[in-house]
């Protein structure tokens, strides 16, 4: 027997039990099961331990996932399980040594918390099932024989009956959809997207009312994470200049409106929507600023230079220097919001409102800048500034152009940003701020609208929500990027382009026949 | 004394110590195939370079329609209808072949990217018409039914097309060639030559070429130049090109020209 797939196989185990030892040492595991726990709907109080039946599960989960890589895409079946139970076996032994030594501890009462804060004693018995010395072998089988059912499952699932199944089951929905849309009657056919604008519309208007106000604040958060993401779409999806600092444009949005809308420090009082007009006039006016002297700057030397701004930014407001004009590390607080029609914005529902009616037009603006001559403009710029210069673009223009608009988006979300929170300060515009924008729309694919708001769902919605896992958001975001740059390297939602020409395939299969035929 | 679209005069391009182009007088008249030839590193990319303004040469002057370009910026000299492709295609890979070609005909459009938000009646009439014109000219470069396709999964006998049709869109009067039959099997050569040979006949743009393949500079230039070490070391119409024996020892080497001679004699018997 070819010994080359038993060596991975074998590797396979180790990494998966280094990776589990890991995450114990972290002390994940007992994340993991508090939020296995709350899937089944049982409520663990922060901080407390979850039943053990929630660690046998993601034992057992994490078993078949080893089982399931481990197992061949080709190969004789018997072969393929064997290498799952190989590699659940691997992982069993490197996690009994390490149940070993923690049986060790144990029993000898070592604190070992000075050194890594997540092994309590109660973490590791719960690691151990509560079971000391016996965990061990349970541990063993249990790996052996999950990776072993995972490897089953594996084969099983990559048979060529199940996926013939499964290709089946997706042309019939295929077809089905083909044949609801053909019933369909023309006016709804012609005007299905209007409709289907107003029922988002429609949902969107009555959301927000029936959701309590965590919700409202989460997804008003997402929302401004969606338009300032824009915003920085423009600048680096289409313009392709990468920007660190795009906090400091989102700052200067929050500033203004923070400066003129409070009674401290200099009780100006001019109402939100004359403060947000001149926020982001005030942050198109600092991109030009910013712009003129970087223009002739790419790649590299472009991020560290607006990282630069953006932390320059940061400090001035920080700074004792300007405490009496911008309130200094304190920040500004009692921010006034706005007023419409007379009535003041009071709940988050308002704001929520107020977001939404932002995002619709960063979306309606973005949509009609990409597809225009500007647009395509600014893609040439991004794909190969020389020869974009060579087809005459003019190249100091457009890049300060989509710096401009891209601050004008942050101007407005820092605007909202600062009136809804009713305070802001140095510490709402870091540095991490700006990677957090450039995330969302790394993560979610460059150039793509739902890209973005996938991308401010994910990053910044689930945070919110899983509340559990705040201690661990930099591995999640280590994770997820790696698992995002193997699997899916243009984002969540990839962009596509517009098709202009909608030639048919017909006629290309004629042009490669022709050229076939005179070739021969 | 024709028409001129472009002179150098004494143009001299340094790179540090390296004078890569060594003042160079080139007239190339209106309505012509002007090749530029010579070996390896000879500055004829250089030269190119400088006329389209990616360099500023130190010394001489580019007059284009009788007035000074050099030193102007890339863009502006694109906008006065001068065009050109690359060696190593330059296309927007990302972007879709009939994008390409909106792109080219930037300097043609002028609306903004207010007209573009609010949609108004000069942007639709001008994006339409851009659209119908990219069209055409997919079909003119023989690309009809691949306007959809990314710019980078097109194969590489149609990714020239398309830079040609990109540089084309610019409606210009002068088009710079660099190697536009590089790597192009024989076939795919011939149908390069009939479409440069239309440029001039059809669109009635002068053409600047650079180019290695010695059938088709001699097939269907109106004039060559030759450069060597930046140097322009021949000028004149193909037939005289092949009988200079400077061009040739540029080529083979010192004692080139003899033996030149020798194997053209012999072919001349076996004929």
């Amino acid at each position: 027997m070819n010994n080359h797939p038993l060596r991975k196989s074998f590797q396979k185990g180790l990494v998966f039990g280094i990776l589990m030892v890991f995450m114990v040492l972290i002390g994940f595991h007992v994340i993991a099961a508090t939020l296995a726990s709350k899937l089944f709907g049982a409520n663990v109080l922060r901080g407390a331990i979850p039943e053990i039946r929630f660690m046998t599960y993601i034992h057992v989960l994490f078993g078949i996932w080893a089982g399931w890589s481990a197992s061949g895409r080709t190969g004789r079946t018997s072969n393929r399980i064997f290498q799952g139970l190989v590699t659940g076996l691997t992982a069993g032994s490197f996690i009994a040594l390490f149940d070993l030594i923690m049986n060790y501890l144990i029993q000898t009462g070592t604190d070992v918390r000075w050194y890594l804060s997540a092994l309590s004693f109660e973490n590791m018995d719960y690691f151990l099932l509560n079971l000391g010395q016996m965990g061990t072998i349970v541990h063993l089988g249990i790996y052996t024989a999950t990776g072993l059912a995972g490897s089953a499952l594996a084969v099983f699932i990559r048979s060529e009956a199940v996926q013939h199944g499964w290709q089946n089951l997706k042309s019939n929905i295929s077809t089905f959809i083909t044949r609801i849309n053909e019933t369909l009657p023309p006016f709804v056919r012609k005007y299905g997207k209007y409709i289907f604008y107003l029922i988002v519309l429609a949902v969107l208007f009555i959301l927000p009312a029936q959701w309590g106000s965590y919700w409202n604040y989460v997804v008003g958060m997402v929302g401004l994470y969606i338009i300032a993401g824009i915003g920085l779409n423009i600048i680096v999806g289409l313009s392709g200049q990468l920007s660190l600092g795009y906090a400091a444009f989102f700052a200067m949005g929050a500033y203004s409106v923070g400066l003129i809308n409070a009674p401290n420090p200099h009780h100006l009082m001019w109402g939100f929507w004359p403060a947000l007009v001149i926020g982001i006039i005030v942050a198109v006016a600092s991109a030009v600023v910013l712009g003129l002297p970087i223009m002739r700057l790419r790649g590299d030397y472009l991020a560290i230079v607006t990282l630069g701004f953006g932390e320059i930014i940061r400090i001035m407001l920080k700074s004792d220097l300007l405490i009496n004009f911008t309130g200094g590390p304190h920040g500004i607080h009692d921010i006034h919001g706005p007023k419409l029609f007379g009535k003041p914005f009071t709940s988050d529902v308002d704001y929520v409102y107020l977001i939404f009616v932002g995002v619709a037009l960063s979306i309606f603006l973005y949509d009609r800048l990409q597809d225009s001559r500007t647009g395509r403009a600014w893609l040439a710029i991004k794909e190969d500034p020389i020869a974009a210069q060579a087809t005459g673009v003019n190249l100091q223009k457009y890049k300060l152009l989509a710096l401009c608009i891209g601050a004008a988006f942050a101007g407005l979300a820092g605007g909202i940003f600062s009136a809804r929170n009713q305070f802001t300060g140095p510490n709402d515009h870091t540095m991490m701020v700006s990677i957090n924008f450039l995330c969302i729309i790394v993560v979610g694919g460059l150039n793509s609208i739902l890209g973005i708001i996938l991308g401010a769902f994910a990053l910044k919605g689930l945070p919110e929500i899983l509340r559990e896992v705040e201690n661990y958001r930099l591995l999640a975001f280590g994770a997820l990027l790696i698992i995002m740059m193997l699997g899916r390297p243009n984002g969540l939602w990839p962009s596509s382009r517009p098709l202009i020409e909608k030639g048919d395939c017909s006629q290309i299969e004629e042009n490669k026949t022709d050229e076939g035929g005179k070739n021969a | 004394m024709p028409d001129l679209i472009i002179e150098t005069k004494e143009v001299s391009k340094l790179f540090g110590g390296l004078t890569a182009v060594n003042k160079v007088n080139l007239e190339i008249p209106k309505h012509s195939i002007y090749s530029i030839i010579g070996p390896n590193g000879a500055g004829k990319t250089t030269l190119f370079n400088c006329i389209s303004g990616f360099y500023k040469p130190e010394r001489g002057e580019i007059l284009y329609f009788g007035q000074p370009i050099q030193g102007s910026a890339t863009d502006f000299i694109a906008s006065m209808g001068v065009s050109r492709t690359y060696q190593n295609i330059r296309l927007f890979s990302n972007l879709t072949a009939i994008e390409n070609i909106m792109v080219g005909q930037h300097t043609n459009l002028k609306s903004s990217w207010l007209d573009a938000i609010l949609h108004t009646a000069k942007f639709s009439r001008e994006e339409k018409k851009s659209q119908d014109e990219a069209i055409r000219m997919l079909k003119f470069v023989g690309l009809s039914g691949f306007g959809d396709f990314l710019a980078c999964n097109l194969p590489y006998g149609l990714q020239r097309r398309l830079e040609i049709g990109r540089a084309l869109a610019n409606k210009p009067q002068l088009l710079l060639l660099d190697e536009p039959t590089a790597g192009m099997n024989p076939h795919e050569t011939k149908e390069m030559i009939k479409l440069i040979r239309q440029l001039r006949d059809e669109l009635e743009i002068s053409i600047i070429l650079i180019e290695h393949d010695m059938r088709v500079v001699m097939d269907i230039s109106d004039q060559i130049s030759v450069l060597d070490y930046g140097i322009k070391i021949a000028e004149g119409a193909p037939k005289e090109i092949q009988a200079n024996p400077k061009v040739i020892e540029a080529y083979l080497g010192p004692g080139g020209a003899a033996l030149a001679k020798k194997y053209q004699e012999r072919r001349r018997k076996n004929a």
